[in-house]
């Protein structure tokens, strides 16, 4: 989902992402997505350059060549590292936070839940791209609404009515 | 005909991308930051087009197409909205809620009218790498179904209707845009026909009888809901329609539902989300549960939306069964209570794995009172669905017209 208008201006300037898409701000916008349930929200964040950056993907492999790499944990990360390095992150500085990836129903949690495999390929990626993981807030059974501060690289969890602060 | 899924598939991707240059339009004319919030198309009977724009008040344009590409087109505000923009665009104009829209005001919302549907246009006329014609914007100040192109439901009652819609919503405003384009039927049906060999090709026919089976599984659902409650229930809306499989989760608002959800085996198999918001649900819990309850619904009242789930699945479950002539096997419905989209995202993922696209079938149940209303999700495995679908005889559409007598 894209939008529309000018730039983020100030830290106080909230972006949306939507499904299968991703933001990156330069000057600290907050970047938000609700309603991720096997979903997972993947926050890059480079503090040196100021540079964040916030996904919302949906499964966790890509088939050959697919229309909308945004919506795989495999290609969707590297088109965000991307993004960002165009905005001046360096790879080296990116560090990570992960929130999502929940079984909700009892259909989805035998053999090898959505939400778990979205969590297990995005660690993959994140790892092969030496980007370290700070914090998680991921699995359970309840769906999560997140705001990432493009600014401070804190992360803000709302979830079945807690809120968490990563 | 049959109806080639892919190519079904791509315009629903040129009127994602037509919208997209449509709401960018409204940001550069308005300096209000919008996003396309929903893309869908949708094959729709008399009776559902009066259902979905029944009711409502409008503000738009209409503007018909010709060439490369001939059909009927409207964008539509709310009111509200409609005068938002008017204030931004001619100041000075007299755009009040209550008041109607002056001279000023309306070629405000023509001038803008015409700019976002020739951006919406110019994608298809891409694609097409032909030509296509519009005609001047006539502006509109209707109520329900009139603000659709004239001679919309007359066609509807003749054969279904292709509605392509989508919707934009500005970010930080409660601002509504909607665009709607009825393909003019004949030779849209030309370009979606598939040849006789495609594997992905859907019958015609038997998907408007999937339309109708829809309707008549929330049928059976919302007459389950009035025994148990004893409050009187209508199936508001009910439609079938394709879109993009990322977009499934958003069909849902925003907002905290209880429900069930279950998946169905089989032929068709895919998934079934019966979901109430919080307001409703504490309505029904009221209705069944003798005794005064704690705020918010604790276990008992989950109970009771549990049960109310059970009973509304077994009803639509029915309705299905009944025109496939076959049982259903699902699991047990599981109770939820989360965000729409949350609710949403699993389903889609599992789903996903194998289709880019998805039938989505929505109904809504109210109550004439506006007591409740309760949104029902089905949305059916797609190669399942065309086995169903193959194996469903074309004869069993009379049958249908049938039992759907014999209901009411």
């Amino acid at each position: 989902m894209k939008t529309y208008g000018e730039k983020p201006a100030s830290a106080r300037t909230r972006q949306r992402v939507g499904i299968a898409d991703f933001a990156v701000t330069a000057d600290g916008a907050v970047l938000t997505t609700s309603g991720l349930g096997s979903c997972l929200g993947v926050c890059l964040h480079d503090d040196r350059a100021g540079v964040a950056g916030l996904i919302h993907v949906m499964l966790p492999t890509a088939p050959d060549d697919p229309p909308n790499a945004a919506k795989y944990a495999d290609t969707g990360i590297d088109v965000m590292l991307q993004a960002m390095c165009a905005e001046g992150a360096a790879v080296d500085d990116v560090r990570a936070k992960l929130a999502g990836g929940s079984a909700m129903f009892e259909f989805d949690s035998q053999d090898e839940p959505i939400g778990e495999r979205n969590v297990a390929v995005a660690r993959t990626m994140l790892d092969r791209r030496g980007v370290p993981i700070d914090a998680e807030d991921v699995g359970g059974d309840s769906g999560r609404s997140i705001q990432f501060h493009g600014e401070t690289g804190v992360l803000v969890i709302k979830s079945a009515g807690d809120e968490r602060r990563l | 005909m049959r109806v080639d899924i892919q190519s079904l598939g791509t315009y629903n991707r040129l009127a994602q991308e037509g919208a997209e240059h449509a709401a960018a339009s409204l940001t550069q004319m308005t300096g209000i930051e919008t996003y396309v919030d929903v893309t869908n198309v949708t094959l729709m009977s008399k009776r559902d087009v009066e259902d979905v724009f029944g009711g409502t008040e409008f503000v738009g344009v209409q503007i018909g197409l010709g060439g490369g590409l001939s059909g009927e087109t409207a964008l539509a505000f709310d009111r509200d909205s409609a005068a938002s923009i008017v204030d931004v665009l001619v100041p000075g104009a007299t755009a009040g809620t209550d008041d109607s829209f002056d001279e000023m005001a309306r070629s405000g919302i023509n001038e803008i009218g015409n700019i976002m549907m020739g951006g919406f246009v110019d994608g298809w006329a891409d694609y097409l790498a032909t030509s296509v014609d519009m005609t001047p914007p006539t502006y509109v100040e209707r109520d329900g179904t009139d603000v659709l192109p004239n001679g919309t439901l007359d066609r509807a009652e003749e054969e279904h209707v292709f509605v392509f819609e989508s919707q934009m919503t500005a970010v930080d405003e409660e601002i509504d845009a909607y665009i709607y384009m009825l393909p003019e039927y004949g030779a849209f049906a030309e370009m979606l026909e598939a040849s006789d060999d495609h594997e992905d090709a859907i019958p015609m026919d038997k998907l408007t009888v999937f339309d109708e089976m829809t309707r008549q599984g929330a049928e059976r659902a919302a007459e389950n809901v009035s025994s148990m409650t004893g409050i009187e229930t209508d199936v508001d809306v009910s439609r079938l329609s394709f879109v993009p499989i990322e977009d499934v989760p958003n069909t849902a608002r925003d907002e905290v539902y209880l429900g069930t959800v279950m998946e169905f085996k089989g032929t068709p198999g895919g998934y079934l989300a019966i979901l109430f918001d919080e307001p409703s649900a504490r309505t029904i819990v009221d209705a069944t549960v003798p005794m005064e309850l704690d705020e918010p619904l604790g276990d008992m009242g989950e109970s009771a939306i549990q049960e109310m789930g059970n009973i509304m699945t077994s009803g639509f479950i029915d309705g299905w069964a009944n025109v496939l002539q076959t049982s259903i096997d699902h699991t047990p419905p599981e109770l939820v209570r989360d965000l729409g989209t949350a609710i949403l995202s699993p389903i889609a993922g599992r789903l996903g794995q194998s289709q880019e696209y998805a039938f989505l079938m929505d109904s809504t149940v109210v109550t004439p009172e506006g007591e409740f209303n309760c949104e029902i999700y089905a949305i059916p495995d797609e190669q399942k669905l065309k086995e169903a679908l193959d194996s469903l005889l074309v004869e069993r559409s009379d049958q249908l017209e049938a039992n759907r007598e014999s209901i009411f």
